[in-house]
């Protein structure tokens, strides 16, 4: 029994012991923890001190990679935009190209019903001649609404006058009263309308010739 | 009455009760050991060692700074003739940003302009949603640093919004982008959209559970589902580092072809990753042990100087983040969406 009792006073000594040296273990990880808390912090914040400062440094060659960059991306340097400074060739090409595509098949379509009923129904050709004007007057708003470089400014400028001056002949095309007044306008509006392709070419070859480095604003 | 229990849970239990429902919205990481309670407050327990001997029996313990902040918010102020709570202002205009990105969308949305929600949803609420889920990761770092509590709430709206963006994001993708295939094949097809999806998925769940009714069915398991929001967060890592060339510019892929010459700062992977290093750092429990025991000793002033370059880093990324946002924001409202 006694040797029982030694036996769990032991053990229970030896369990206050582990227990004891359980609790300071703890705290000393505790401590090498917060020791370590404090090295890593160090470390991050002295690798955040050199890249804030790279990064500072970095921002001072803003300029110089800015022009190089114009060059490489084909850039149009004379059209700003808040985040990149600057519309690439291929952007505005996009961007002409989406203009231009519905609104040229959507008259190109108006002209060949006019044609087709030229000769034969005056109500339906008349009908497609103000379809015509409908589609010219939405595509002339939306040229003068389109960010052409001040490059391609004058010939943008053509380009839209010879629209207006197409939709004001169609427009009055469109009031004929018989098919012969109709046809009478056949050559004017042919007239006006390769004066405009001759525009179109104009503006696209204008806004896609790359510009130098040195035309830079 | 202060329990045993209440002590050990140290000086926040009491004001943890005050927000039940907003506490563990999102990965908590507060552990009572982050906020010991001393009973004593450092500059309090200077002022006992001082000259002046023992200090006077209307003595009054200094209140620390952050819990005068959280009281002063939970003040009144008067607005169109009715007492606003000022906490409840602050949040509403913090939390306002959190809506931008979706708020950029509306007009495509209301007129399903298919153009714009093609060509921009992603840029738009794509962005977005890394800017919500930075931004309720954020609201942990800046508990443990400021002590204060009253913009906790901001974390679950963050969350929500970052779903919400999230969920918009894939919908315009799988819909109206122009990948090839059917919706879901448009999810699928390219590494970088799989693993958006994955992370869509997995907020998904979260964004369901995220409200008190959840909060109490779930129970224990309700904090282990939003942890979630860690997996999101790495993956978010592997998403920007398949869709940008992990960091390397190739040719005219990702944002680093921009033409400002700040190529390195239009990264999103650098982005993420300047900005997560001050969010991982503060998660770190030796960190937050480090940071309180300083702030214990009344040595604020060490710890501004650690956490500052910490900090500036994670402003420099999350300032081109939010550029990229308005930029491409502001060309979806006006349904005009960025060609770049």
């Amino acid at each position: 029994m006694n040797e029982s009792y030694a036996e769990r006073g032991y053990a229970e000594r030896g369990y206050a012991e582990r227990g004891y040296a359980t609790g300071g273990q703890k705290r000393t990880r505790a401590e090498k923890s917060t020791r370590a808390g404090g090295a890593i912090l160090a470390a991050v914040a002295l690798l955040s001190t050199f890249l804030v400062l790279w990064g500072l440094y970095y921002a001072t060659g803003t300029g110089e990679r800015h022009k190089v960059a114009l060059a490489a991306a084909g850039c149009e340097p004379n059209l700003l935009s808040v985040n990149v400074g600057c519309t690439t060739v291929w952007m505005l090409e996009r961007q002409w190209t989406q203009l231009t595509t519905s609104d040229l098949q959507q008259l190109n379509a108006d002209v060949a019903d006019y044609t087709v009923n030229a000769r034969r129904n005056l109500v339906k050709a008349e009908s497609a001649l103000t379809a015509e004007v409908t589609t010219a007057k939405a595509f002339d708003t939306s040229l003068a609404q389109f960010p052409f470089p001040p490059a391609v400014a004058p010939a943008s400028n053509n380009l839209i006058q010879a629209i207006q001056a197409r939709i004001k002949l169609t427009s009055e095309q469109a009031r004929s009263s018989s098919l012969t007044q109709l046809r009478s306008f056949n050559a004017r509006v042919n007239a006006s309308g390769a004066a405009i392709q001759a525009d179109l070419s104009l503006v696209h070859k204008a806004l896609f010739t790359r510009p130098a480095v040195d035309q830079e604003p | 009455m202060s329990t045993t229990r209440d002590h050990e849970r140290g000086p926040y239990a009491r004001e943890q009760d005050l927000y039940p429902a907003e506490r563990d919205i999102y990965p908590s990481d507060y552990e009572s050991d982050v906020y010991p309670d001393s009973g004593v407050y450092p500059d309090d327990a200077i002022e006992r060692w001082g000259s002046e001997g023992e200090p006077a029996a209307d003595h009054q313990p200094r209140r620390p700074w952050s819990k005068v902040v959280d009281e002063w918010m939970e003040g009144r102020f008067k607005f169109g003739g009715a007492g606003v709570k000022r906490k409840t202002a602050a949040l509403i205009v913090l939390g306002a940003w959190g809506f931008l990105p979706l708020f950029f969308m509306l007009p495509s949305l209301f007129t399903f302009n298919t153009n714009t929600i093609g060509g921009s949803v992603d840029d738009t609420l794509g962005t977005g949603a890394m800017v919500n889920l930075f931004m309720c990761l954020l609201i942990t770092p800046a508990v443990t640093l400021t002590g204060q509590r009253w913009f906790v709430p901001l974390r679950r709206w963050y969350g929500i919004m970052f779903a919400c963006c999230g969920i918009g994001d894939a919908l315009g993708a799988a819909f109206f982008d122009d990948f090839a295939g059917n919706p879901f094949a448009k999810l699928v097809e390219h590494t970088f959209t799989l693993i958006g999806f994955l992370m869509v998925l997995l907020a998904i769940p979260l964004f369901i559970t995220s409200n008190n009714w959840a909060q109490r069915k779930l129970g224990r398991y309700w904090k282990r589902l939003q942890r979630l929001t860690y997996v999101i967060w790495a993956l978010l890592f592997f998403h920007l580092a398949t869709l940008e060339g992990f960091g390397f510019q190739r040719g005219s892929n990702g944002s680093g072809f921009a033409g400002d010459g700040d190529a390195i700062f239009h990264q999103r992977l650098y982005q993420y990753c300047a900005c997560s290093l001050f969010l991982l750092t503060f998660r770190l429990p030796p960190v937050k042990r480090w940071i309180v025991a300083r702030q214990q000793e009344g040595r604020n002033r060490l710890v501004f100087m650690a956490v500052m370059p910490i900090f500036a880093l994670f402003l420099f990324g999350f300032i081109f983040i939010v550029n990229e946002l308005i930029f491409k924001g502001t060309h979806s409202f006006v349904e005009n969406p960025s060609s770049e």
